[in-house]
């Protein structure tokens, strides 16, 4: 028997209904059956579930329906003026002058005029504005989009997948081996506070490597809602490193989804660096579609004052034999929170998996809090999975031991801090980028780089 | 010079110092022998500064300031070096990129300017040498997956670098065989000097074969029991440290 029920909705939970009404037809793809079929469910999904709270397990730690307490309108892109200086700014000199392919996105709109369209074409790359391809999405994307290990069950993404409206679009080709990584630089504008809806998909065909490089980061500060999912669908012995370096605004709240599918014998290296946002929730959902695949999937956040910053991870092992890493290391001042969920499902005959993960949080102030949760749920009985978590504060024997060979306090906590995010920044192969995030970590702490 | 009068130190609440009295001219090499628990590596650590020992009475002035008064960094940028008895291991901080924090620190403390790469890691290789420590560990995280008998070369490398005017050795000799021994000793005389004065703490008599003290002091119940030539410390090698357990007591 069906009952008419009246569900109670937040006024921030109702005013995404709003905002999707009012622009649905107006949304990229509106006339397109598939796209407008995708925004459809996802609407319906999220209507289902509201805005995620704390008495859902995995929003425990990060209650998104107390917190989002307005909803900002849509941003619209109409060509915000954004320079090479205005670029190396908001991302720091080191993240800026890495050499790459670059895509700048800002508000969610692809920059032909800031973008290396030409230079990945030729290294084997195709580059399409997510935007532009929701309208008559080519046979390839229709393939993958919002079926790359897809969830059903989350909020966030699935408002991600009914508003979303720019981004980028990857179809790395097959045995392409890019030469430096493609940076997606997602930038925006100063302003009135808004909300955006990026997607980005990235489609490695099999036996193709690259490194796809994600920066988000503001021009200045501004009250920005970021709903940024990415989908990747990793081919055959295909090898992806992923790298996200967040910077946005003190004053931005960041929501992030990745979608990790890993075909037989691919290899998928991520990793999440944080500095900014007020509130930041960063999930990353992989699925191991085929036999063979391993992933590290490692990160760092640098935390002060009141920020936020949740790492939620779900590993499927699904078949047999794919291997998974994960290391996270935090550092927490002032009143900062630092959250670590990372679950490990091995399902029934996915056997010799191996799962490992660790997360540790460095505290430097009395009025910090690092939760750590991890989850196994193993159902096959040929596996070794791990997990560790730490919390604590500065060593004081290390810090005298410093200090005795005449390195003052502030510079003995500053290396020590270091120290610990190096064991995270460690995972990173790439020599530049490593040191890059060093020298941004440096900066953090106030130290001048030598 | 070191002057030490009246030393009373705390530990979580118990006097481990009771009255100690030292006095140790430039120059000179002094030994502080003792069994254990007589306040040998306390007073290591109250030299250099470590924080959760609480002086309770009396006083120490090194070239006649309060050293006291000063913080750990501070009494390292005015000469005083400990070589710790268990030195820290710290996964992270390379040990190259330590050694040079250190040296630039108290360079930067004495108003020298920083030295250059290159003329950092030559000062560096030239020492390593000389203690027999391999380029490669320099690289190593600091003191980490070290033997001790490398940690505490690394110890005496710290301190050449560094060239302090007070080294305090906290049983450099321990847990070493004899070859390392004869490689920490040598590094150790190379280091004497006028200018210099060493305070060289030790449970045995054997680390004394190499570096012979100029005096020799006995601790005992936190206080300095007697003191005497090096002959001394071999008296000390034939009737032990009963004649000084639980003198107090």
């Amino acid at each position: 028997m069906d009952l008419p029920v009246q569900q109670f909705r937040t006024k921030a939970e109702q005013a995404y209904l709003d905002l999707f009404e009012a622009a649905e037809n107006a949304l990229p793809g509106a006339r397109d059956h598939f796209v407008s079929g995708l925004r459809t469910k996802a609407i319906e999904a999220y209507t289902r579930l509201g805005l995620p709270h704390r008495r859902i397990e995995a929003w425990k730690y990060t209650d998104l329906r107390a917190r989002l307490t307005d909803v900002n309108p849509l941003a619209k892109a109409d060509g915000v003026a954004v320079s090479e200086d205005a670029i190396v700014q908001a991302l720091g000199a080191e993240i800026a002058s890495l050499p790459a392919y670059r895509l700048v996105i800002v508000e969610g709109d692809l920059r032909a005029d800031l973008s290396d369209l030409a230079g990945l074409k030729s290294a084997g790359v195709e580059a399409i504005s997510l935007a532009r391809a929701l309208e008559k999405p080519p046979a390839w994307l229709r393939k993958v989009l919002g079926q790359a290990n897809p969830r059903g069950d989350d909020p966030v993404l699935a408002l991600n997948a009914a508003l979303m409206a720019g981004g980028v679009a990857l179809r790395i080709g097959e045995g392409a081996l890019l030469d430096k990584p493609v940076h997606l630089i997602q930038i925006d504008g100063t302003g009135d506070p808004a909300s955006t809806f990026t997607r980005n998909v990235v489609v490695a065909e099999a036996g193709s490597a690259a490194m796809v490089l994600e920066s988000f980061a503001g021009l200045g500060p501004r009250a920005l809602q970021r709903n940024a999912a990415t989908e990747l669908k990793i081919g055959a012995k295909a090898a992806i490193k992923h790298v996200k370096v967040q910077r946005d605004s003190d004053e931005t709240f960041h929501l992030s989804t990745w979608l990790v599918e890993l075909g037989p014998d691919a290899r998928y290296d991520a990793f999440q660096f944080s500095t900014g946002a007020a509130l930041a929730r960063n999930q990353v959902y992989l699925r191991f579609a085929g036999e063979g695949a391993a992933t590290d999937i490692s990160g760092a956040f640098l935390l002060r004052a009141r920020q936020h910053c949740d790492t939620t991870l779900l590993v499927e092992h699904r078949v047999p034999r794919c291997t998974s890493r994960e290391m996270f290391k935090g550092v927490l001042d002032d009143e900062a929170r630092g959250v670590f969920q990372g679950k490990i499902i091995v399902s029934p005959g996915a056997q010799k998996t191996d799962g490992k993960q660790m997360a540790g949080a460095l505290l430097l102030s009395e009025t910090a809090e690092f939760d750590s949760k991890p989850e196994l749920e193993i159902f096959a009985d040929d596996v070794v999975c791990g997990h560790g978590s730490t919390s604590g504060q500065i060593d004081k024997d290390l810090l005298f031991y410093l200090e005795a060979r005449g390195i003052p306090e502030a510079e003995a906590r500053a290396l020590l801090v270091q120290a610990f995010v190096g064991e995270a920044l460690e995972r990173i192969e790439d020599e530049g980028l490593r040191e890059a995030l060093a020298k941004t970590s440096a900066a953090w702490l106030g130290i001048s780089p030598d | 010079m070191l002057e030490i009068k009246n030393l009373h130190v705390n530990v979580d609440g118990r006097e481990i110092l009771n009255g100690l009295d030292l006095s140790l001219p430039q120059g000179e090499v002094h030994a502080i022998m003792g069994p254990n628990g007589s306040g040998k590596s306390t007073l290591a650590y109250v030299l250099a500064g470590k924080g959760e020992y609480e002086v309770t009475a009396g006083s120490v002035t090194w070239k006649g300031e309060d050293l006291l008064a000063m913080s750990p960094s501070e009494r390292a940028a005015k000469g005083v070096f400990l070589a710790f008895q268990y030195p820290m291991e710290i996964p992270g901080v390379a040990t190259m990129t330590f050694l040079r924090t250190a040296v630039n620190a108290v360079r930067k403390a004495h108003g020298e300017a920083e030295l250059s790469t290159p003329d950092f890691l030559r000062f560096v290789r030239e020492k390593a040498e000389a203690l027999k420590i391999e380029p490669e560990m320099l690289k190593r995280p600091l003191n980490v997956g070290f033997s001790g008998g490398e940690k505490k070369r690394n110890e005496i490398l710290q301190m050449a670098l560094l060239e302090p005017a007070l080294c305090v050795l906290d049983e450099t000799d321990s847990g070493l065989d004899i070859d390392a021994v004869r490689i920490v000793a040598e590094g150790v005389n190379a280091l004497r000097s006028p200018e210099r004065a060493m305070l060289v703490i030790t449970h045995y008599q054997r680390l004394l074969n190499y570096i012979v003290p100029d005096r020799v002091h006995v601790l005992s119940e936190g206080r300095v029991a007697r003191s005497g030539g090096p002959e001394l410390a071999l008296e000390l090698e034939e009737s032990g440290y009963t004649e000084f357990d639980g003198q107090a007591a």
